[in-house]
Parts: C-alpha cells; structure tokens; sequence
C-alpha cells in the first residue's frame, strides 16, 4: 500500500468531550500522568446557530508544514511519507523548542524522560491493520484515522472557528461540524 | 480502500475500520483469547466495572508479568461494543494509584491524620472487642450501625451487610439517595421497574430523554441514540441544562425545573383531544384508565401546562404531536427529574403518557426508568442468619438520606432511645454524599467508634478511628449485573491484591473466624470458602438453564450474557400491580398517602430570600465521589466551578472566572464562576464530585428535603438533591 497519508477525521457531531480518547492513550502508553498526547478542548457554544455545548477532540495534527520539526535543533521530527510526524524520542533533548514551535501546543515535556513526547498516530497498529487507539476507544466512535488520499472529504472542514487556524502548519485533521440543535429556551 | 464520504461518516460504525487497513480494530489484538502470549507472561482476564452506573461493563484486562498493561472493553457485549467510557479507562491509574489505602490503619484522633499500620489481626481485634463490649453492656448489637450504598455494586459487595446480619441485629442505613421516587412510580404503575432493553432504541421512531444525561452518565445508550438518530428516529432531549446529551439531539426543551409533570399531563391532553390516543390498549390493559382521562378534561389545559413549564403552547403541542404520530416512540426517564418533591408524581404522569398514547409493550417504545430483572443472582454473601440469642430482635432502620439528623436524634442522651455506638462504613463515603455535611461531621462525633472500609483517604476515611484497606475489582471475584441493560458479567482476578488489602467478604470471614475464637459462636459468617467459591453461588441456577449453562465456568468463557426477553419491557401485558393491569389508579399509590391518579402535584416554593437554583448533578469526569481525585483524570480536569448564565452573573457582577461564594441557610461553598449559555437563567450549576486535597464539597448546600415518594418499594422517600436553593455573590 504506497502513498499512503494517513490522518485524523473528527466528528464533532458524535464527539461528547468525554475524554475517552485522551485517558485511554495516556494508558495504553503508560504516559507520564501529567502529560498526554490528546486535548479535548470546549469551543465556542454558538458554532453552529443557537448556543449548545460544543468540543474539539485533536492529537497531533501531522501537519504538512510541521512547526515542530521545523524548530528542532536536533532533528528528532520527520515529516513520513506516510503522512505521519514522526518523534524520535532518542534525538530529542527535552529542549521545548517544538513546544513553542507547534501552534497547537501537541508536544508534552516528560518530566521523567526529560524529552518532549507527542501523538504517533499509533503507527505499529496501523502497520497491522489495527485501529488506533483513540479510534478503538472513543464510545461514540466520533474519531477516524483515515487515508487521506483515498477519502471523500465533502462535508468535512479544516478550520473550526475559535481553533488555531490550519494553515499556519497545513494541519491535516479534518472535522465534520455539528448539526445545530433546534432549542426551545424559556423566556425570562 | 475504498472512497470515504461524508455519507459513510453518518452511516457510523459500519464504515469505521475499513480504511486503515484489513483489520477489525484494535479489539483483535485485545480480543480475549485466554491465550499465553509468546512472552509467555501475558494474559488477558475478563474484569466487569461495578459502579453505580447504568452501563455496568464488561472488561478485557491485558496483564503482563502480573501487571494490569491496558484494559477495554468485551466486545462479547452488543451493549458496549467494546468501548469503555472516560473512568472506566482510568482503571489502571485507580489500582496503581500511590494514595490507595494498603493497610489496616488506625487514626489517633479523627481527622488529625495520624495513621498507624496494624495487622489485619490487630484490626479485627479491636473491632470485635468492641461489638463484645456493646453487646454487654447493651444487651443487642443495634448499637451498631451500617452505612453503605453504591460505591460496589458486586453482587459480592451484599457481602457488607451480610457482615453485619452475621453478628447479631443492627441498626441499618436504610433506602437510597438515588432513584426511589420513580421507582415508587413504576411500582404503583406497573408493579415494579422494568425497561425496556437499551440496546431496542435503535428502533424508535422518536426519543424522548427526559431528565436523563447519557453523554456524561450512559455513553454507550448514547451512542445507541447517535445511531438511532442516523437512522432517523428524532430526538428530542428535555431538561432545565443544556447537557452535552441535548447538544447531540435535534431538539432541546427547556424546562422549568420541576415542572415535568405539567408537560406530560398537557401533552396527555392534546393527544386526548385529538383522539390520538390508544383507547383499544388502555380498555385491555389498564385499569382507571376513564378517571385518567377524566382528570385530564377537568383539570388540564395546554395554556395551564405551559405556564407551569415555562414551554409555549405551541411547542407542548408539536411535542404530543409528534410523540403520538411517531410509532413506536420512547421515553427514557432520568433520575434527576425525579429528584424533587414532586419527582414520583412526575414520573407517574410520564408513565401515564406513555401508556395512553399506546407505546407500552411494544419494541421501540416504553417509558424506560431501569430494571432489576436481570439480577439472576443468588445474594449469597448478604444472606446470613444472626447468631443464636442475638438480641434486639430484628434489625432497626434508619434512613440513609437523612442519616446523620437521626445518629444525633438517637445520640442525644435520651434513656429511651438505643444510640448508635458504633459505625460501619463501606462501600460508600456518607461524608462527600450525604447532604448538609456539617450534620454528617456532627453525627460523626457522635459515634464512639467508626470504622470504613475503603480505597481511598477520603473524608469519611478522615472522620474514622479505623480505616480496612479494599481491594479493587481487578483483585478479586465478582458478579455484576447492570439495572438498565440486560448483560450480567462475571468478573474474575487479574492480579494479586496488592498490599494488604481484601473485599468485603474476605473482611466478613477475617471478622468471623477472630470473634468465634475469642467467643465462639458469635458470628455466623462461613469461613471456610474461596473468593471464586462465592462468586460460583451468586449465580442462579435460573440464569445458568436460561443461558444453557451448566456452571459459572460457561461464564467465564465470555465473561458476560444477556438476559433476554427484555426488547419490550410488558408487552405480554402481564403487570405486577395488584390488577395485573397498568394502573392509571393506583389504590397502593393512595395508601401511601399520595393521590391515586397521577395528577400535578406543585413544586416546591422558590424562597424569596434564596431565589436562585441549585442543580448538582452527576459529573462527566467522575462517578460521585470517584474517579475526579485520580492523577489521570486531574491531567483533564481538577478544578471546581460553577456554571451561570452570563444574564444572572451580569446581574451579580460576575465574570468569567470570578471566585465566588454559593451559600444559603446552612453552608457555602467557593469556587470558580464559569459563564455558560446552557443553564438555565435563574438556576447555577455545581456537579457533585470528590477533588483529591481540596475542601470542596456542594453537599454544604444541601438540605436532606424528602422527595415524594420512595417508601413503598425502598423503605424510605428519596432525596430532592435538586429543590435547593442558594445565594450567588462574587468573592
């Protein structure tokens, strides 16, 4: 399978901001309990029409242009043909120039290894055909890692107003919108 | 590969997996296989959550070199798919967690923090010397009391009170905090509870979530409504917040809190006067069915409904529209609304609805509330005889949602009354949940001696002389079954029990074997069972023949089954009231001092001098007192806060994340203020939860007020946890 590119579709219309996805990464990888690598974030309640809750579920964008690899001083980021941003924790000196770098502040500083730890996309389960992990593990099923270059993306955004905007880094996670919720509110 | 649109998105979960590659998901490689791992080390088990929670999963444990490595979900469980929800995957970090209780302790000097290790014999002991010493100078062992609840909800866990039924007869905690007002309801209605399996949502037409929040308390029934919604069914969620649940719906409806029965009546109405009601199924089925409707022309109006609701006419009368013309359509009633003082007469006018509109009994439909029929179990480690000239006479019950008011009634010095010596706390944490806390640290201190058994240093823990370190479930045996969806689960050990710690019937035959050696024959509690021995006679042998299954091994080969004959709950029209027909009239219902029919029973009066609302319901991010004190779960999430609409708070001057004081007439709680659109403009917004080392607890606010119903099937009225009202100012 060459040419891959793989990447996040998030479905804002299923997500419920549980977090599901962010405690289920931190354990399948035995994160440091005071980092992870995904970030359930509330966005702007009147998104899409009248006011409801709203969130945004994001890993690591692996985005085309990676702020991250760019500010490396050791070159520990590679941008994969495969689509994935690569950390190669063995290069890295824990020196948060990534951090700063990455506008949506993915990579997380290990404050037992001493380096900057991130989102792999869980590439040694994709390799055999497993999902990921947030994909596996999100109860509403709203996360999808995809080949971007064989999905149809009508319907899917790569901006949601209030996030950080993709093309500062070409952020390759995509987003379907949530419908609008007819409300009924009392009038007092 | 194929191509992805925004089509197959929609379509769910038939479409995920296929585009990553061959296969099914990460459940294949955590699928259970029993199989030693070529490391020869690693072992998957299967493991079931027993919290107080209507999804109750079934769990597949990875274990490697004796450690929990990762945990997910069965997906031998339609229910659940797989999938866990935020705490449940928190797992890992709740049995390792370094703040764990590992040893019996004793405390010199309650909430001086002054603990020092003892043995397990040391602490049975002590605790045995002082049920000797009650008994002697009391004649009985009713001056000993038990609190405990929902913090385990393993069939083994009945073990606790079986614990004290073993000793002799005590003085007992005695109902539920939680649901017994629609429980009361469903008893005068139907006879009892039963829902609807979950799982039949899929094929409503039309959904009704009314006061229930699924996105944050049942994610999986969420899911099922997602999925149900994709299919086409609309649905509808009413509630005074905002939930994520009714951000996910098509349409939300605010209500004026405490007002659900107005809506149903009013909806009642209009399909009544649009002859859209199922006349044929309430002469076969029901009784009192004429007075209903009756009530319903004299007494009801949609204009009266809407005034008491705070819902336009026009909007009640889409609602009955749409409800009575979508077939089937279902009503899943949460147990917040009926967390009032008119809460079970709500639920009954719901019940109501629902039956005259024709949606009972049929799959799809229902008036859905829970259900304990899939309880095959055998409650063997609660069932214990006291020993021979035990004392007292039977047991004495006090009530569990007034509590700490009746240990100092009791405590008071009044000669003839028996006091309450002794306390035994497990399975629950009376202190973070009970309400008006300040009584609970009074009644407390009332108590010579307390001793909890429990997980965690919390405050009851605090508040106690002696501390047993507990087990989690991923330490031993156990049988759980859930009271909304149909799986029963077997759950057997991952690992070793670390520490020194142990589950409640291990503590039961510890206690026994020390009291009958110091005193033989003073506890009855056997001694002489392995854990897995207990958790082969939960099993009934009714749920073993209708599984096909000789013994609990079958069990253990899935590590769950379901229960069927559950996709409509009732539709053999056969009721367990004493008609043996839906009762709209409900003599019980009157003899216990409620009206028979289910009419409008009015909310309780806003105060003037505390005209502001206070909701505190479940929070996503814990399960009462657990979960939120966890390091994982802090990484997310570990301040407190309460959410206004930006109207109230402009009026306060308050701003986005101001401290401000919420206080009434018996406490105050300060915290963070955080604006939100999704409340309602005259109410605020605490969720209820235990933050490790902070003094935050809302049950400061709240008053033990009774709620309407509950004595007829749980002994005790519930609690209006949600007819509280405070004061907001900025700090």
């Amino acid at each position: 399978m060459a040419n891959q590119k793989y990447g996040f579709i998030i479905s804002m219309e299923r997500c419920i901001g549980c977090n599901a996805c962010t405690i289920s990464c931190k354990s399948y990888y035995n994160l440091n309990p005071s980092i992870n690598r995904r970030f359930v974030r509330e966005v702007e309640e009147t998104l899409v029409g009248e006011a409801k809750r709203c969130h945004i579920s994001t890993a690591c964008n692996h985005c085309e242009e990676p702020g991250c690899a760019k500010a490396c001083p050791t070159g520990a980021y590679t941008k994969l043909d495969n689509g994935i941003v690569k950390h190669n924790q063995d290069r890295c000196i824990g020196c948060k120039m990534c951090a700063t770098a990455c506008p949506y502040g993915v990579p997380q500083f290990d404050p037992v290894k001493k380096k900057m730890d991130k989102c792999s996309l869980c590439v040694e389960l994709l390799e055999v055909g497993e999902e990921t992990i947030c994909m596996a593990s999100c109860p509403m099923e709203a996360i999808q890692v995809v080949d971007l270059n064989e999905t149809e993306t009508i319907g899917l955004v790569d901006r949601v107003n209030g996030f950080v905007n993709p093309d500062i880094t070409k952020s390759t996670t995509l987003f379907k919108l949530p419908d609008a919720t007819h409300t009924v509110r009392r009038d007092l | 590969m194929g191509k992805f649109s925004r089509r197959d998105f929609l379509k769910g979960s038939a479409a995920l997996g296929a585009l990553v590659g061959v296969g099914t998901g990460v459940g294949s490689s955590f699928k259970k296989t029993k199989k030693v791992s070529a490391a020869g080390n690693t072992k998957q088990v299967f493991s079931a959550c027993p919290r107080n929670c209507y999804d109750t999963c079934s769990i597949v444990t990875t274990v490697g070199d004796g450690t929990i490595k990762f945990i997910t979900g069965n997906k031998n469980c339609t229910y659940t798919n797989g999938r866990l929800c935020v705490k449940g995957y928190t797992y890992p970090n709740y049995v390792y967690s370094p703040d764990r209780v590992k040893y019996p302790m004793k405390q010199e000097g309650r909430g001086t923090g002054k603990w020092t290790r003892i043995t397990w014999d040391e602490a049975f002991e002590m605790i045995a010397n002082k049920i000797f010493e009650i008994k002697k100078e009391y004649g009985s062992t009713l001056p000993i009391a038990l609190n405990k609840y929902s913090g385990t909800f393993n069939t083994l866990s009945y073990g606790i009170e079986g614990t004290l039924s073993s000793i002799g007869y005590t003085t007992r905690a005695q109902g539920t905090p939680c649901w017994p007002a629609g429980i009361d309801s469903q008893t005068f209605d139907f006879g009892t509870i039963v829902n609807s399996d979950p799982e039949a949502m899929i094929h409503s037409k039309y959904i009704l979530v009314w006061g229930a929040n699924p996105a944050w308390n049942s994610v999986h029934s969420m899911n099922i409504l997602q999925k149900a919604k994709e299919n086409g069914a609309k649905v509808v969620v009413i509630d005074p917040i905002l939930t994520d649940t009714a951000a996910n719906a098509d349409e939300y409806i605010e209500i004026k809190t405490s007002t659900d029965g107005a809506l149903a009546l009013g909806m009642a109405k209009y399909i009544l006067d649009h002859n859209l009601h199922d006349m044929d199924w309430m002469r076969k089925n029901s009784v009192g069915y004429q007075e209903y409707l009756n009530y319903l022309n004299n007494n009801i109006t949609l204009e009266w409904a809407s005034e008491k609701t705070g819902i336009p006419v026009e909007v009640i009368e889409r609602l009955a529209r749409e409800y009575a013309a979508a077939k089937p359509a279902c009503i899943w009633i949460g147990y917040g609304m009926q967390r009032h003082t008119n809460g079970g007469a709500a639920v009954r006018s719901i019940d109501a609805l629902a039956a005259m509109s024709g949606n009972v009994g049929v799959l799809g439909g229902g008036a859905n509330y829970a259900q304990l029929d899939s309880w095959l179990v055998n409650y063997s480690a609660m069932a214990m005889s006291p020993p021979e000239g035990s004392g007292g006479g039977a047991d004495r019950m006090i009530n569990i949602n007034n509590f700490p008011a009746q240990v100092l009634d009791l405590n008071s010095g009044d000669p003839n009354k028996i006091p309450i010596k002794m306390l035994w706390v497990a399975g629950r944490n009376p202190i973070a949940q009970d309400p008006e806390t300040s009584v609970s640290y009074k009644a407390f201190d009332s108590i010579d001696f307390v001793v909890t058994a429990d997980l965690w240093f919390n405050e009851t823990v605090a508040q106690s002389d002696l501390v047993l370190p507990i087990s989690s479930i991923f330490e031993t045996w156990g049988v759980h079954a859930s009271y909304w969806h149909y799986w029963l689960h077997i759950n057997e050990p991952a690992i070793d029990p670390l520490y020194e710690t142990k589950c409640d019937v291990e503590i039961a035959m510890g206690l026994s074997k020390k009291m009958n050696e110091m005193e033989p024959g003073s506890c009855t509690y056997p001694t002489d069972r392995t854990m897995e021995e207990w958790a082969a006679m939960e099993i009934s042998q009714d749920f073993l023949n209708s599984k096909g299954m000789t013994s609990y091994k079958d069990l253990l080969k899935t590590g769950t089954a379901k229960v069927e004959g559950y996709d409509a709950a009732w539709a053999d029209g056969v009721f367990r009231t004493p008609s043996g027909k839906y009762e709209f009239l409900s003599e019980k219902c009157a003899s216990f001092g409620h009206h028979a029919l289910p009419v409008y029973v009015e909310a309780k009066e806003v105060p003037t001098d505390r005209p502001i609302r206070l909701l505190t319901p479940h929070w996503k991010y814990g399960l009462h007192s657990q979960f939120q004190n966890l390091s994982w779960m802090q990484s997310v999430h570990n301040e407190p806060f309460v959410e206004i609409h930006p109207e109230l708070a402009q009026k306060k001057g308050i701003a986005d994340g101001d401290m401000v004081k919420v206080h009434n007439h018996i406490g105050f709680v300060e915290l963070r203020a955080k604006h939100t659109l999704t409340v309602p403009k005259d109410a605020v917004v605490i969720y209820e939860a235990w933050y490790k080392d902070q003094k935050f607890n809302v049950n400061y606010l709240v008053e033990a007020t009774p709620a309407d119903m509950g004595s007829c099937a749980t002994g005790q009225a519930g609690l209006a946890f949600h007819d509280q009202f405070v004061n907001i100012d900025k700090l």
